[in-house]
């Protein structure tokens, strides 16, 4: 009994060294990557600056399309963000144990993908302050409104979910800080104090926390829901072939979470790989989210035959349009490409149990990650194309686009910020919820010591069955089997 | 624990159901000599409306809970093994309501009133552009061929999957066997979830319900109609289970499971109205007059009423009455709210097909009870049947033990 308990804690020991060493050293690989991003994120600046300048003139985007590379990432981007609620408030929900360790990063994902997600629409603009006429003269009656509404709500929900369960490990971080010698040592010191709001781990602080997430893990999945719901509205509500459609709302929700569970999985195996915790993060919770990974690609995959099917089936004049290019005209191969390659390739794939393999899974992971990315540009681009009425008096060479380097700068230097904020996050805070973690561990040692429980009563009894038989034996004293 | 494994149907039980019977056979009847036989094509096509309303929707629900089996076998979700054999029960029902619902479709496609299905009229399609255009899809061959084939294929699958379940009442499987039998299981369940999703997920509803506003369209369309019928599919199994358990059977079954059961509903109300929502609002802000006129007479027009009504049972009675726990456990309140739901859905079907019939006024509901309460009869019939030919638990099934210590 005392030596289980001991390797109890030693294993917990362990559990909150593993998770804390990443965030006491800087390796050096650390300060190129930090270095190479920064380097991105400065070009983006100057090319962001240069577009405030001079105008979204030295943009792509001319009268047809006002919405290029931008607006895609911005949904794109949104779209990741869903990860974070489905594998955290999902499987919180259901009771999944093996979300365990994968939670803070799936978090930490929604937060971020959110943060610059919310900020591709203002770079859009070629006057970022008249954002504010939105909130000065906003109309309600306007999609643009509610998703304003809708994704500030997500945001400071995301952020509520990120950091409630940060507390516990925020205490941790503050009470080991002095045991290791740390560079920024006053400043950490203040934040994680700060941070751990004067968490002692007291009983009615463990109770009030545990019914706070709770309430929070049942309010953000609606609220997913909605914000994904209105960003397909912003197009759906706009008469344009293509996107006045019914199921666009449950579509680009599935995409979402299509999208992010797969940005989760290679979330998971980066920092797996990096911080060397292929101890928590087994090969079976690769298999698990490879399986949900699944389910939600074969969701996609019925709702790509609505969204198709059904228009093809009418071809109006203007649909007809559209769908003729996307099905056999300029954007067919790139279409087709999507819908074989990351929608199809993944279910072969996942459906094989060696494809769910972490290396494996990671790379299906990519292909899904980039086709969603560019299923994105596939949806905002095309339809702008073909408007039901052409727009007159234009240069012809305006009726087609490719993003041009001003764009892809831009939008790479915000992707560059994603993982800079990631990487700065993973080397201030543990990057899994350790108390999460501890409570998995001790719910596995019950589970475990039960059944040696059971084993042992089990033996017991046969042995005392044996003895009225044979009274030849000698009886166990049960003060031993209990010690 | 001692457990009644045989369900023996009662000769109360018997009579309620033949009875209910009487009761559709007389409402059809009825409505034949009030509007079928009469030389109005509106008046026929009234009582047209009526049967395949009923039919379909009943055809739906209990197929729908065929899908709960298969999708519930492929997530390995053992807490509902308890009362499998029930869900087991009403799937039973899909080979003789489908055989009733075929005969309707096709009877009202090749028949001679095309009110319904105004594309079955050769004379309309030569007059319309967009009639001629669809005609690749929405063509009398097409039609029959495509409603046999899937009306075959449910029963017949459903059938299989049946028949596995009750293939291992009598033997206690390995562990090894188990393995083996869970994945014949999920196999066939696979097997079954495509054909559904090729099927009522998508060009069923469009074939029997959507066509019948042929120019109108919408990408929700199956999707919504198959959310419906699923909840109501859900509240069918919900009320079959509670009668079993007023009856004293079903021991392995308690509140545990009843309150899974209403989180089902629960859940799915909400998702039903979340593609209500979608497929609403996005018509109604667009504003395009091809697209509202469906919309129209149903939530301003002369149906506004039924239109409205079906939305506060379907949505906020749920979300109002089934959020709090207690409810969820408690057997009055959850049949109620079963009965509440299984009409609402009905009235849903009634407002999707109707308008486009009877365009000056609500016709009486009158009848349609009538029929309703005949393909009820059938159901009980039927499922009352099938509950006494097998064993009440599927004793031998792998996640059994699971069901048994299932909780909340």
């Amino acid at each position: 009994m005392v030596n289980e308990r001991l390797n109890l804690e030693k294993e917990i020991e362990t559990v909150r060294e593993d998770c804390l060493k990443p965030t006491r050293k800087w390796g050096r690989s650390t300060k190129i990557w930090i270095g190479c991003l920064l380097i991105v994120i400065a070009w983006g600046l100057y090319c962001y600056i240069h577009q405030l300048r001079a105008g979204l003139g030295v943009t792509a985007m001319r009268n047809y399309v006002s919405w290029g590379l931008y607006i895609s990432t911005f949904v794109f981007f949104i779209g990741i963000s869903h990860s974070g609620t489905l594998v955290s408030a999902i499987l919180r929900i259901t009771k999944q144990e093996w979300r365990r360790p994968i939670t803070r990063s799936a978090e930490l994902l929604t937060f971020v993908s959110l943060l610059f997600g919310g900020i591709m629409p203002i770079i859009d603009l070629g006057r970022p302050d008249r954002i504010a006429n939105l909130v000065i003269f906003g109309r309600v009656q306007s999609p643009l409104m509610w998703d304003i509404i809708s994704i500030c709500t997500y945001f400071v929900g995301s952020s509520v979910f990120l950091f409630l369960p940060m507390i516990p490990d925020m205490a941790l971080c503050r009470d080991r800080l002095t045991v290791c010698d740390t560079r920024f040592r006053k400043f950490k010191k203040w934040l994680y104090t700060k941070m751990a709001i004067g968490w002692k781990g007291t009983k009615s602080q463990w109770h009030r926390l545990e019914k706070s997430m709770t309430v929070m893990t049942i309010i953000i999945i609606p609220v997913a829901v909605s914000v994904h719901t209105v960003v397909s509205y912003i197009f759906a509500m706009t008469l344009r072939p293509g996107w006045n459609s019914t199921v666009f709302g449950p579509y680009f929700v599935a995409g979402a979470l299509y999208s992010g569970s797969a940005g989760v999985i290679l979330g998971m195996a980066a920092f797996r790989k990096l911080y060397h915790l292929e101890k928590y993060i087994t090969p079976r919770h690769f298999d698990l989210m490879g399986r949900l990974v699944l389910a939600l690609t074969l969701i996609y995959a019925y709702l790509n035959l609505n969204e198709y099917w059904i228009p093809a089936y009418k071809m109006a004049t203007a649909e007809g349009h559209l769908l003729r290019d996307l099905f056999s005209g300029s954007y067919s191969i790139v279409f087709w490409t999507l819908q074989f390659g990351t929608v199809l390739l993944p279910i072969i794939i996942l459906s094989i149990p060696k494809g769910r393999k972490p290396l494996m899974l990671a790379i299906t992971c990519i292909i899904i990650v980039l086709g969603a990315w560019v299923k994105r540009y596939i949806i905002v681009v095309p339809t702008l194309l073909h408007p039901f009425m052409p727009i007159q008096e234009v240069p012809g060479d305006w009726s087609s686009y490719f993003p041009n380097y001003v764009e892809f700068s831009v939008t790479a230097a915000a992707l560059a910020g994603i993982f800079l904020v990631i990487t700065l996050f993973s080397k201030m805070f543990p990057m899994m919820a350790v108390w999460e973690v501890e409570d998995g561990i001790k719910i596995e040692h019950d589970k475990q010591r039960a059944i040696d429980i059971r084993i042992q009563r089990e033996a017991e009894e046969a042995r005392s069955r044996a003895l009225e038989t044979d009274p030849g034996i000698q009886p166990i004293k049960p003060d031993i089997i209990i010690g | 624990m001692l457990i009644r494994e045989k369900f023996t149907v009662t000769k109360r039980y018997n009579t309620i159901a033949i009875a209910l019977m009487v009761i559709g056979i007389l409402a059809i009847l009825g409505l034949y000599i009030t509007h079928g036989a009469k030389a109005d094509v509106h008046k026929q096509a009234r009582f047209w409306g009526s049967l395949l309303q009923n039919s379909v929707y009943f055809l739906l629900v209990v197929n729908a809970v065929m899908f709960f089996i298969c999708a519930t076998t492929l997530a390995w979700g053992g807490w509902q093994m308890s009362f499998r054999r029930v869900s087991e029960a009403i799937s039973a029902c899909v080979p003789v309501i489908g055989i009733i619902c075929g005969v309707i479709l096709l009877l009202i496609c090749f028949g001679n009133n095309h009110e319904l299905y105004q594309w079955a009229d050769p004379e309309k399609v030569k007059l319309d552009d967009s009639f001629q255009w669809k005609s690749g899809f929405l063509n009398k061959t097409f039609f029959a061929g495509w409603t046999i084939f899937t009306i075959a294929a449910w029963s017949l699958l459903g059938w299989k999957i049946r028949k596995l379940s009750r293939s291992i009442d009598d033997k206690p499987l390995t562990v090894e066997e188990g393995k083996k039998y869970m994945w014949t299981n999920t196999v066939w369940a696979a097997i079954f979830i495509v054909t559904f999703a090729l099927t009522v997920m998508s060009s069923i509803p469009w074939l029997w319900l959507m066509s019948i506003d042929a120019h109108w369209y919408s990408t929700m369309y199956s999707w919504y109609t198959w959310a419906s019928t699923f909840v109501a599919g859900i509240a069918l199994i919900t009320l079959f289970v509670i009668f079993l358990k007023n009856n004293n059977y079903l021991e392995l079954t308690n509140e545990e499971h009843l309150h899974d059961l209403g989180k089902f509903i629960f859940a799915f109300s909400i998702f039903w109205t979340y593609l209500w929502f979608s497929q609403f609002m996005l018509i109604w802000y667009a504003n395009i007059p091809e697209e509202t006129t469906y919309f129209k007479p149903r939530a301003q027009g002369i149906y506004s009423g039924v239109f409205w009504f079906m939305f506060i049972i379907n949505f906020l009675a749920p979300i109002l009455i089934l959020m709090s726990r207690g409810s969820k456990r408690n057997y009055t309140t959850m049949t109620f709210m079963a009965i509440l739901i299984l009409f609402g859905h009905w009235l849903d079907f009634f407002q999707m097909v109707n308008p486009a019939l009877s365009k000056d006024h609500v016709p009486t509901m009158l009848w349609d009870f009538g029929v309703a309460l005949g393909f009820v009869g059938v159901i009980l019939f039927v499922t009352g049947r099938a509950l006494s030919k097998a064993p009440l638990v599927a004793k031998n099934h792998p996640l059994i033990k699971e069901s048994v210590i299932h909780h909340t």
